[in-house]
């Protein structure tokens, strides 16, 4: 889960680090008040959770009060990349003298965090690492042992830093570690961290995601997905830990597993459909479960048909095909389903299922079921 | 002795940690079923007690000083999978199979490492586990799509690699050996690990890879393949699937553009990998192969 930069930006000041002075605004209204408590001239920054905000027009800059409350309407009335602007970061606007580059995240192949330092930050930094790779450090960390600070020193002065400056900067690197680790973060983020002409050293950006799957023991974290997540089926199914993705076209998926889920949206492409969606429920599946995701499909009105493809190793069979049958009974959808449904205690789920007068596809293969549905849309 | 598979046979004496939930309980007696010589199982709180007739101890060190085993099985929920992997490594078990789904990225990595420094292996998590066909199954695995044979399979996906396999069984090709690797962030072996002891198997002829989009494993196991004598095939899923919200720059700066079912099947494809379009290619794929 990812947090808004506000959120991050808190957690952030609670580890030491230095971040601009700001306030928040629900409304235009409170830009006011929030302008007076940070003081002119200021940033406006729209608490939208993508990347690339900036060059997309989410951050604004005014010296004026009416300024400020003018171009905070603005980015409130606007859509940033297609995510609403509910909220508003009214920051003080700082000097700035250089853009830096601070990163933590984990090495999948190692299953190492890698610290990255770059000299040269803000929006291009992807491209130092291809133009100029003497100007960026990355060092694997182990997790059991941490990061020493004087390892953050080490880092800063592979870089070229030293005296006071390498001591503040290091100091800094040395907190955002602490913030990866004590919030499992799967990635934290500061871009640009930025020098003043005071030589004062600021997060003018904070990146925090924390890994879903550590959240049990993150309680000071409020799940709050009305906020985070648009989409409404999305925010449903992520409730109940089914995994979704929205796609363009008007064949809905459900699948017991990411890699075969997958690979039935593929199929469906390549024999000429559009999926709608990919959904998947990993191995907890139970009666209520899978009624659940079945009613959440239909509630798409853009689905032309419904395949749900089912895998029983751990999954219960006999109990995912009553889930079905109840969603199915219940709600009497119009749009034609078809069930491949294949493992353990495959012939009870099967008769549930064929009793109720779901068509079932019996074979291993994703592929005759997605033939078969193309010819029941008659495509 | 002849390495009749790799990692396990059926001479290896299994561990359940967690072996008194449902999913452990159910699970112990499929095995039971196939012949996995499951020798003890794990709960704290419920030892004394029996799951379809094996022993349960409240640890890990009580089970094996009664029961010695070379590997564990792990059933344990998600916020203590962290104590229970550790505890098996401090009683010197040397293979680890995590079942559990929804595992912090953290506790992985912190796994990982402890296998490491202890030269112990783990495998998963939210793996299906390993199966040699004939001889054992440390996993959830359907039995039936399984057949003896000389293919080894990884795979990061679970339910894709029963397709696969059952595409093979039901065409007469059996297994060596199919290992679910697992597709989460960060996992306990790497492709390139399990390929690296299939090119020693003598008793695999070839190996078929089950890859998805995400992370860089089909890309670092291509330079293995370069290296190999035994013919690889291989079926990447998620061509369709959009690349989803970038994981900011940290991720960007390490990846450079890698982790795409595209970037995935063109690597492998170099490597002298032949790419199936569809799951059912794979049979025609592993029957050329095979022949040449």
């Amino acid at each position: 889960m990812r947090l808004f930069e506000y959120e991050a930006k808190e957690i952030f000041r609670r580890f030491g680090i230095l971040v601009p002075n700001g306030a928040i605004a629900g409304s235009p209204d409170e830009v006011d008040s929030a302008v007076r408590k940070v003081g002119l001239p200021v940033a406006i920054k729209a608490q939208v959770l993508v990347g690339g905000r900036g060059k997309a027009g989410g951050i604004k800059f005014a010296d004026s009060l009416e300024e400020a409350v003018e171009k905070a309407k603005e980015l409130m009335s606007e859509k940033i990349m297609g995510h609403r602007v509910r909220r508003i970061l009214i920051e003080e606007k700082l000097d700035i003298r250089h853009e830096y580059y601070l990163g933590v995240t984990i090495d999948q192949l190692s299953g190492k965090p890698v610290v990255v330092f770059s000299k040269e930050g803000g929006v291009d930094v992807e491209t130092v690492t291809e133009e100029r790779p003497e100007a960026l450090i990355s060092k694997h960390v182990s997790l059991s042992r941490g990061l020493f600070q004087f390892e953050a020193r080490d880092i800063c002065q592979q870089l070229g830093l030293d005296g006071a400056f390498l001591l503040k900067v290091s100091s800094i690197l040395h907190r955002l570690y602490s913030v990866f680790d004590q919030y499992d973060a799967m990635i934290a983020e500061i871009n640009p961290l930025v020098e003043t002409n005071e030589d004062k050293i600021y997060a003018v950006d904070a990146m925090l995601e924390v890994d879903d799957n550590s959240l049990f023991r993150h309680s000071d974290i409020k799940l709050d997905l009305s906020r985070r997540v648009e989409d409404e089926i999305k925010r449903e199914a992520t409730k109940r830990r089914l995994s979704y993705v929205k796609l363009k076209g008007d064949i809905g998926v459900i699948g017991s597993g990411a890699g075969l889920t997958m690979t039935t949206i593929d199929l469906i492409k390549d024999f000429g459909g559009e999926p709608a969606n990919f959904l998947e429920t990993g191995g907890a599946i139970t009666e209520q479960l899978m009624e659940r995701a079945v009613e959440l499909m239909l509630r798409d009105k853009r689905l032309r048909a419904l395949l749900i493809n089912l895998y029983g190793g751990i999954n219960p069979m006999p109990a995912a095909a009553k889930g079905i049958v109840r969603a199915y009974e219940r709600l009497r959808p119009k749009i034609p389903i078809l069930v491949k449904l294949v493992g353990n205690q495959q012939e009870e789920a099967w008769s549930r299922l064929e009793s109720a007068g779901i068509p079932v596809v019996k074979e291993i293969q994703t592929e005759v079921a997605v033939k078969k549905l193309m010819s029941t849309l008659g495509r | 002795m002849r390495l009749m598979c790799i990692l396990v046979n059926e001479k290896t004496r299994i561990i359940v940690q967690g072996i008194t939930g449902g999913v452990g309980s159910i699970q112990t007696k499929l095995m039971l079923d196939y012949g996995s010589k499951i020798v003890a199982g794990v709960t704290p709180g419920k030892g004394g007690t029996t799951v379809h007739g094996v022993p349960v101890y409240d640890t890990v060190k009580a089970a094996v000083s009664e029961h010695p085993a070379d590997a564990s099985i792990l059933f344990v929920p998600a916020p203590f999978i962290k104590d229970a992997t550790v505890e098996a490594i401090d009683s010197d078990i040397k293979l680890l199979v995590i079942i559990t789904e929804h595992i912090p990225v953290h506790d992985t990595a912190y796994i990982r490492e402890q296998t490491e420094f202890v030269g112990a292996r783990a495998i998963g998590p939210t793996t299906p586990g390993i199966i040699c066909p004939g001889k054992t199954k440390i996993g959830i695995m359907p039995a039936n799509v399984f057949m003896e044979g000389n293919v080894g399979i990884i795979s990061r996906s679970g339910t894709l690699l029963y397709e696969i396999a059952g595409n093979l069984t039901l065409a007469g090709i059996g297994q060596s050996a199919c290992v679910g690797i697992g597709a989460d962030p960060v996992v306990g072996t790497d492709m390139m690990d399990i390929l690296r002891l299939f090119e020693e198997d003598e008793h695999t002829k070839l190996v078929a890879i089950v890859g998805e989009i995400g992370g860089v494993q089909e890309e670092e196991a291509a330079k293995f393949i370069r290296k190999m004598t035994k013919p690889v095939v291989a079926y990447v899923a998620g061509r369709v699937a959009s690349p989803g919200e970038r994981m900011g720059h940290a991720g960007a700066i390490i990846l450079r553009g890698r982790g795409t079912a595209q970037s995935k099947i063109d690597v492998l494809r170099n490597a002298g990998v032949r790419i199936a379009n569809r799951p059912s290619d794979v049979v025609g794929l592993v029957k050329t192969c095979l022949q040449c």
